[in-house]
């Protein structure tokens, strides 16, 4: 059952096959726990990173008030429910899930921290104006982590044009 | 008020006595905390889910750790994303890339592989971290206690650690940004401890179709002087000291690249110098992604990229004292 979940999650079931899934799954409560679990974890591997208490309640309302809002996904977060589903999605996974989307706690407002730009807060010397790709430095990063990505082993054909 | 004189100092001990007596017993304080973590995450049999946030992007890998008569064989492998799989024993890497039909042989140095992040000796934290515990936490059924790294100047971020209570197993951690914000974290999904776990579970699962791949065979770090590369990193950040130096082969790239290691006990950088190819950098440049900071300059015809779990200042300072060798001068 918790992988047909996960392929509901992913929008591969038929209509006929997903309403069957749905009716089962907001009739069990261990279940229920698990389709939050999936969609935590899709949440979360999206890089939506949402409140989890937020989005706990939020997904509990929708179990509890109407079913049907659960249709199946677009095929766009295909992986999510299959990770989901590899994580064993357990009160433990939902919990964990839960902590790392908790964003900034400790931070009044969230800030942002920059993915593209240097932030550069008064506390710290000024550093160079300049910002380079992290696409740039792949092959450094993956040296530094020691864990080759996609990018590492293929042939960048714009690579010397891009520079460093 | 001779007599005052003479109670105070009496007075002044009985006051000193409770205090000693809440002295931390052993196994309470933070740096025995995260002696615990260090030795859990290499001598004890576990395997689980891990949750990795580094910036805008969360990942989950499967993690299986046993030790076999003192020798930690470790597998990861990726749950999303291209398969990749990184088969560890003690500190021999091989990363399998099926994509790539590429097996990689490294030797780790750098790399942050939760749950063992405290990979050197502890003794050295405090001088750069200020150490104390937080609370205990139980969640998804463990308790765990939150050991607190807060550094003592801007050249690293906070750190907090949380160490199950019985196994003193690290369950998650987060880095943490100047304002409190968290920049990287790890968490366990999942775990299992001990008799659950299989030894056969370490094993790669593409060692039969990967001795047709190629291989990638990293040098191990240059056991020569100092120096001896022809570079030298003049004033690494206080607290950081050199932890190795080697030569890399990089695809793509015709001439290896010095690389050096720097390391305050949990944060480290790297340290990248080559000679510069494609149209020559003139200025400094700058970026960051979660915990991760990268600074490059250049320098005469080299070009030098530091990049590591640290503020950009201390990845600035870093690349800025990068020198000749005094050896390679003469």
């Amino acid at each position: 059952m918790t992988q047909e979940l996960s392929s509901l999650m992913d929008g591969e079931l038929e209509s006929r096959e997903a309403d069957r899934v749905i009716g089962r799954c907001c009739g069990d409560e261990s279940l229920k726990q698990t389709w939050r679990a999936y969609h935590l974890i899709g949440e979360a591997l999206r890089g939506e990173r949402p409140c989890a208490s937020a989005s706990t309640r939020r997904i509990m309302a929708a179990l509890d008030r109407e079913p049907t809002v659960l249709a199946p996904r677009r095929r766009a977060v295909a992986s999510a429910g299959r990770i989901a589903f590899a994580a064993a999605a357990s009160v433990a996974t939902v919990a964990v899930v839960g902590w790392i989307g908790v964003q900034d706690r400790a931070a009044t407002p969230a800030p942002v921290v920059a993915a593209t730009a240097p932030a550069r807060p008064a506390a710290q010397p000024v550093v160079a104006e300049n910002v380079v790709p992290l696409k740039n430095v792949n092959e450094y990063l993956v040296v530094h982590t020691q864990v080759p990505n996609a990018e590492f082993y293929t042939t960048v054909a714009d690579r010397a044009a891009v520079g460093r | 008020m001779r007599v005052l004189a003479a109670v105070l100092p009496a007075l002044a001990l009985v006051a000193a006595m409770p205090a000693r007596a809440a002295d931390p017993e052993p196994g309470v304080d933070p740096l025995t905390w995260l002696q615990r973590a260090a030795a859990a995450a290499r001598e004890t049999t576990y395997a689980g889910t891990i949750v990795h946030m580094q910036g805008a992007r969360t990942s989950t890998s499967r993690i299986t750790h046993v030790n076999i008569s003192g020798s930690e064989h470790e597998r990861i492998e990726s749950l999303d994303g291209p398969r990749r799989e990184i088969v560890r024993r003690d500190d021999q890497l091989q990363c399998y890339f099926p994509d790539a039909k590429t097996v990689r042989y490294d030797r780790r140095v750098s790399g942050r592989f939760f749950p063992s992040l405290v990979a050197g000796p502890v003794d050295a934290l405090p001088s750069s971290y200020r150490l104390s515990l937080g609370q205990v936490e139980r969640m998804g059924g463990q308790e765990c206690q939150w050991v607190l790294l807060e550094p003592k100047d801007a050249l690293r971020y906070a750190q907090r650690l949380c160490a199950e209570l019985g196994t003193g197993l690290l369950l998650r951690a987060q880095t943490l940004g100047a304002k409190g914000q968290v920049l990287e974290q790890y968490a366990f999904a999942d775990l299992r401890v001990g008799r659950d776990v299989s030894r056969g579970e370490v094993k790669s699962t593409f060692v039969a179709q990967s001795k047709s791949w190629r291989r990638d065979v990293q040098a191990p770090p240059v056991p020569a002087r100092p120096g001896s590369a022809g570079w030298t990193v003049g004033a690494p950040p206080p607290g950081f000291r050199l932890v190795g130096e080697m030569l890399r082969t990089l695809p793509h790239r015709p001439a290896p690249v010095t690389q050096f290691v720097l390391s305050d006990g949990i944060a480290a950088m790297s340290v990248f110098v080559e000679a510069a190819t494609g149209p020559k950098r003139t200025a400094e440049a700058v970026n960051r992604d979660g915990a991760l900071s990268v600074f490059v300059r250049p320098v005469g015809d080299h070009v030098v990229t530091v990049l590591g779990e640290v503020p950009p200042a201390a990845a600035q300072q870093a690349g800025r004292s990068v020198a000749k060798s005094a050896e390679a001068a003469r």
